[in-house]
């Protein structure tokens, strides 16, 4: 091992190491793909409606809609700002759909699918003498009407306009009202888009860049006017939460930094201590990533926030360290003298976690390998490099007169014995008794969306009649046709669940691509040539129209008779190709067709009435959070484990129950109470919590383990008091501007650790301590 | 038929008269009401369509349009929407956005009728041409949709009465509606055109 001998060489090479963390931290940065898919964190889906969320759907329909909103200059000004961005939008290959409501009209249908038009819509109409004679008498009105010119050319194929039939019924199910050719609210104030993105809702990253492209998009027409252009949806909201964190993240953060820097230059009295502080932690978080990287497809958003709030704990090993620095003893054998204690904390923290990677929970492998190898690398870091760089010590901080105070009052203090299980007896009762529920699931109520912004979103989903992000109805059959079948079956009843006012609107792939079935049916009812011209050619006398006018509608119902049916290849391009993708999947052996809901009054009833109809009500907000659930409990199954391997393993590194009693004491004590000082708040605990409360545990079982073997002479002792009192005032200065954060994600987080550190270091204090300490307040 | 029409009279008054004062001499105030027959030509028809009716103006925001023969139909222009109602038929609503032509039908027909000139400006280019006797005024749509489906709407008149409109559409013939003393002499036999473009050499 080289020592380098002079102070400069030592802090180059410190600086060297930061350098090296900071490249290899930028570039591990710019390539990351942290993934926000659910799919990679949660369990394996079990339930038909989790299997569905997370196999197939991914997300619900209305998920990836995101709702704009123009407004601030005159309704004709944001039309036009609205086809040009709509205009700008579809041709992106970031939007799947763009709808602003502008008349595709005639266009909608590709000339190649126009024949089809007896089969598509709603249904075929009647062609017999009388019905053609009656259509030709209001065709000869249209042409005599102001809007003649524009239904003239479509006439000749099409005596009786089943193509506007067809293109009605291909706009959305709910149209709000149009000015200048496209969609406003009722006010007349705001011009309304609707935009469907490729990227997945839950895809914060993705939904981020789809704004801003919007954003610019927007920016580019609107350009000088007053116009000012809103998103909403569960992207922006995602967007914009994710933002929120970040910047309270950040501020808090940098305070953080701020506070840790100062506190190491107070307590060792040397500038280079909180470069020292920060290399093993910086070094173990890069090795934890890499090492996820290495080992996975992509890394979990959720994997890395839970990742690096556990591994906070190694930014005490450097303090240690440092606290039994003194003049006289060389960094190496100082380090040898700790690292039988802090190897004991970090192995059996390892080994813990090693349960994590039995849990069959992708995200909690990631964690498991997170965590243990940046544990590793802290603690080795700590140990094999960290005394190539450390002056010489000066000082002695066993010399501390305020220190020895302090530490003849701590040995001055009773030892608990019956009391604790008093309080461990209260704790329970607590837990017993505290209010509320115990889980909180829902995990989009740590990233909580203002009320403001709900509510905006609420009125925006009524004005456009945008489907429930929440609930959808499903129908399975073992093909697309059955699926397109079995909801087609469906119709009545929704159009019943309509007209009682159960239901606003729906949507549905059948609407854009009748089932084969159906598409033949329809094709029986056309009639033959022969007939169909008979009853052209009777309609047409003393009609004003020329008796050849309409050869070319005889040769499209021809067509279509014969035609084979529309599949969803078929539609490929079209415009509805997006609406049909999104409501009709298709796994390895069966097809789902979904029905988007707006405006649901009694989801219960509505369950059970679909039940009764042979389709199935998921509630995707439920099924995500049994999956929240299902993750927990496989959580709670691994600490389980892990806690008997934690056990046994400090029982085989301490060789005695007395000690490891003491150890271990005030850890599981802490965890308890943590628990239910949170659960008597009223807080239902989250996945976040339980972080937390692993976290102060490894705190906790350090804290004991030092308080423990403190080393053989009071002047060690001391040193341990110092750097425990550094530990964990900096890790209660950490959480505890976490706990105020106004997101509760991070208060969950800052609270639950920075009780559990406090809970921990008194109780450690107090049970823990070296019995030393009382032989010598005996003495 | 066009060219030698439109280059006969004008030619002499290459200045052409204010078209403000000849929208100002149009003014009828609500509730006023004209007859009219339109022509309507098309290669569907065995001969071109002949609607008679009247144009009523009840009040200052509505426009109705009545046929008569040789069926009956209304269409009511109000608030942005048309209504169409048809004998034996339920009434049809459209919104005036989605079919330029009525929308256009609306604000060149209610504008003329209002005397106002601006109004007018904001969705045509207007020019026009002959005298003040025998005027024609040139309506050029500005709007892009409507400029799709309407290549221009022309106005012809004596002194202080519109005598016949002519629509040049994007693609098809030329509909020509004539109004007031001219529909009543179509109706009883007079040719259109003369009545329309060519009274002017009157």
């Amino acid at each position: 091992m080289p020592v380098l001998s002079s102070s400069r060489w030592r802090l180059l090479a410190a600086l060297a190491w930061l350098a090296v963390l900071g490249v290899a931290g930028w570039i591990a940065a710019d390539r990351l793909q942290v993934s926000g898919d659910l799919r990679r964190f949660m369990p394996e889906a079990r339930t038909p409606a989790q299997k569905l969320l997370l196999d197939e759907l991914g997300e619900g329909p209305g998920s990836r809609l995101l709702m704009v909103a123009l407004s601030g200059a005159a309704p004709q000004a944001l039309a036009q700002q609205s086809r040009e961005l709509r205009a700008r939008l579809a041709s992106d290959d970031a939007f799947v759909l763009v709808a602003n409501g502008e008349q595709a009209g005639l266009e909608a249908i590709p000339g190649h699918l126009l024949p089809y038009r007896y089969l598509l819509g709603e249904g075929v109409p009647a062609l017999d003498a009388a019905a053609l004679r009656e259509a030709l008498q209001q065709r000869v009105q249209d042409l005599g009407s102001p809007a003649g010119a524009m239904l003239e050319p479509l006439l000749p194929a099409d005596p009786t306009l089943q193509t506007l039939r067809v293109a009605e019924s291909l706009q959305p199910a709910s149209a709000p009202r149009r000015i200048d050719g496209v969609w406003f609210d009722r006010a007349g104030a705001e011009a309304l888009l609707l935009v469907q993105t490729r990227a997945a809702g839950f895809d914060p990253t993705a939904q981020e860049a789809a704004l801003a492209k919007i954003g610019s998009a927007f920016d580019a027409v609107s350009a000088g006017s007053a116009s000012r252009i809103e998103s909403s949806g569960p992207g922006a909201f995602a967007v914009k939460i994710g933002a929120r964190t970040a910047h309270e993240a950040g501020t808090i953060g940098t305070i953080d930094t701020v506070g840790m820097v100062i506190l190491l230059l107070l307590a060792y009295r040397s500038w280079k201590a909180p470069i020292l502080g920060f290399l093993p932690l910086g070094t173990a978080g890069l090795a934890g990533v890499l090492a996820v990287v290495a080992l996975f497809d992509g890394v979990h958003g959720i994997t890395l926030a839970f990742g690096f709030t556990l591994i906070g704990v190694v930014q005490d090993y450097p303090i240690h360290f440092l606290s039994h620095q003194r003049p006289g003893v060389d960094a190496w054998r100082n380090v040898r003298a700790l690292w039988p204690t802090l190897g004991t904390g970090v192995a059996s923290t390892c080994i813990a976690y090693l349960t994590f990677l039995f849990s069959g929970v992708d995200g909690l492998r990631q964690l498991a390998v997170f965590t243990i190898t940046a544990l590793a690398t802290a603690a080795l870091a700590t140990r094999y490099l960290l005394p190539a760089l450390v002056d010489p010590a000066t000082r002695d901080f066993a010399d501390s007169p305020a220190l020895d105070r302090l530490w003849r009052a701590i040995a001055r203090l009773p030892r608990p014995r019956w009391s604790l299980a008093g309080v461990a007896l209260a704790a329970l009762a607590a837990l017993w008794f505290a209010p509320g529920a115990v889980w909180q699931n829902d995990l989009s109520r740590l990233t909580p969306v203002d009320a403001a912004d709900l509510q905006r979103n609420a009125q925006l989903g009524t004005e456009l009649g945008a489907p429930d992000v929440r609930y959808v109805l499903t129908v399975r059959g073992r093909d697309v046709e059955q699926a397109l079948q079995r909801s087609e079956a469906l119709r009545g009843w929704l159009a019943d669940e309509i007209s009682t006012g159960g239901l606003q609107h729906y949507d549905l792939a059948a609407r854009y691509l009748p089932s084969a079935r159906t598409q033949r049916e329809r094709q029986q009812r056309l009639p033959a040539p022969a007939r169909l011209r008979a009853d052209l050619q009777a309609a047409l006398v003393d009609s004003p129209f020329r008796a050849d006018a309409f050869e070319p509608f005889l040769a499209d119902v021809e067509t279509a008779r014969g035609a084979a049916p529309l599949r969803p290849a078929d539609l490929a391009g079209s415009p509805f190709a997006a609406s049909l993708d999104s409501l009709l999947l298709q796994g390895g052996d069966h097809a789902t067709a979904l029905v988007s809901l707006s405006g649901l009054r009694d989801p219960v009833a509505f369950a059970a009435a679909a039940q009764a109809h042979g389709a199935v009500l998921m509630d995707l907000k439920q099924a995500s959070e049994s999956l929240v659930a299902a993750y927990r409990a496989r959580l709670l199954w691994a600490l389980a484990v892990a806690a008997l391997l934690l056990v046994a393993t400090v029982g085989l590194a301490l060789r005695s129950p007395r000690r490891m009693r003491r150890v271990l004491l005030p850890m599981a004590l802490t965890t308890l109470l943590v628990v239910a000082v949170l659960r008597m708040a009223g807080t239902e605990l989250n996945l976040f919590h339980l972080i937390g409360l692993i976290l102060g545990a490894g705190l906790g079982l350090d804290y004991g383990l030092f308080f423990e073997h403190a080393g053989e002479g009071r002047q060690d002792q001391l040193r341990t008091l110092h750097g425990l009192i550094v530990c964990s005032v900096m890790t209660v200065l950490v959480f505890a501007l976490l706990a105020l954060s106004s997101i509760p994600v991070l208060r969950a987080i800052g609270t639950t650790v920075a009780l559990g550190v406090v809970c921990n270091f008194l109780l450690a204090l107090l049970v823990s301590r070296h019995p030393g300490g009382d032989d010598h307040a005996a003495a | 038929m066009l060219a030698c029409v439109v280059a006969m009279p004008c030619v002499a008054a290459a200045e052409g008269p204010d078209p403000a004062v000849v929208l100002r001499a149009l003014a009828r105030p609500a509730p006023s009401a004209t007859a009219f027959v339109e022509i309507r030509g098309s290669a569907l028809l065995k001969q071109p369509l002949q609607i008679g009716g009247e144009y009523r103006r009840p009040d200052a925001d509505t426009l109705v349009r009545e046929v008569r023969t040789p069926y009956r139909e209304t269409t009511t222009i109000a608030h942005g929407q048309a209504v169409i109602a048809r004998e034996g038929k339920p009434e049809q609503r459209y919104a005036l956005d989605r079919v330029p032509e009525l929308a256009g039908i609306q604000s060149s027909f209610g504008a003329l009728l209002d005397g106002d000139a601006q109004a007018l400006q904001r969705q045509y280019q207007v020019t026009a041409q002959g005298s003040a006797r025998h005027w024609q005024l040139q309506l050029q749509p500005r709007d892009p949709a409507l400029l799709k489906r309407v290549r221009a709407i022309r106005l012809y008149g004596d002194d202080g009465e519109l005598r016949c409109i002519v629509t040049e559409p994007a693609r098809g013939e030329l509909q020509r509606t004539v109004l007031g003393a001219a529909a009543q002499a179509v109706a009883q036999g007079a040719g259109v055109v003369a009545e329309c473009e060519q009274g002017m050499a009157r």
